[in-house]
């Protein structure tokens, strides 16, 4: 799975500390999810999307074959 | 992210103190010799003896024992324990995948190493290694843990 939460950040000019504090995890778990180490819970993917005013699928999206 | 078995952050600074203290003070005890006489005092035995089912033991006796083996043993563990299982300042899933991914590969690692052990050392250097072992699985829980955080920590542009 890949996701675009690098691109809206800096669409919205954040850092991943201030993307962190906004939905209450650590920079740690933001890191991780951008750089496709760590796939985000529901929750916490639906937490993004609403913080970002988009559509889950907008972020994440599957790759080629999974 | 909702654990109850975690401890309050505030306790994680006396846990790396203890921990520190317990490996470096075990090192060099283990270095000097293993029975110092340092701190010798009464103890109340529940059992002692050579073997835990030997007919040579006594039970419930009040001992003279060096207690400073004891000591560096609890400090150790206790510490280790406070160190793993405090809660972090950001507690999220992310990091629960991670204390918990870290517990399993600590428990896988300390087996492979105790299998590796029984087949290769022997004579009395294999109660050296069971020694080591009972600080093993939570020495490398811990560094392992604190290793994924902090490298996750890097690369911030």
């Amino acid at each position: 799975m890949k996701n675009s939460i690098k691109v809206q950040r800096a669409m919205r000019d954040m850092t991943q500390a201030d993307l962190a504090k906004h939905i209450g995890v650590s920079r740690q778990s933001i890191n991780a999810i951008e750089k496709n180490k760590y796939v985000p819970s529901t929750v916490l993917a639906l937490k993004i999307a609403k913080l970002f005013n988009t559509k889950v699928e907008d972020i994440f999206f599957l790759e080629g074959n999974e | 992210m909702k654990t109850n078995y975690l401890l309050p952050n505030k306790y994680k600074t006396l846990g790396w103190i203890l921990f520190t203290l317990g490996i470096i003070l075990g090192i060099i005890l283990y270095i000097s010799d293993y029975e110092s006489e340092a701190l010798t005092t009464k103890v109340l035995s529940i059992y002692s003896g050579e073997t835990i089912l030997g007919n040579d033991g006594g039970y419930f006796q009040i001992i003279e024992n060096s207690i400073i083996d004891e000591l560096i043993t609890l400090a150790i563990i206790i510490g280790g324990l406070l160190v793993g299982f405090t809660k972090e300042k950001v507690e999220d899933e992310f990091i629960y995948k991670l204390r918990k991914d870290s517990l399993v590969w600590a428990l896988i690692f300390n087996y492979v190493v105790l299998i590796l052990t029984t087949i290769f050392i022997y004579d009395f250097a294999y109660f050296d290694v069971l020694v080591f072992n009972m600080f093993t699985p939570l020495l490398f829980f811990v560094f392992r843990f604190n290793f994924l955080k902090f490298k996750s920590q890097s690369h911030e542009e």
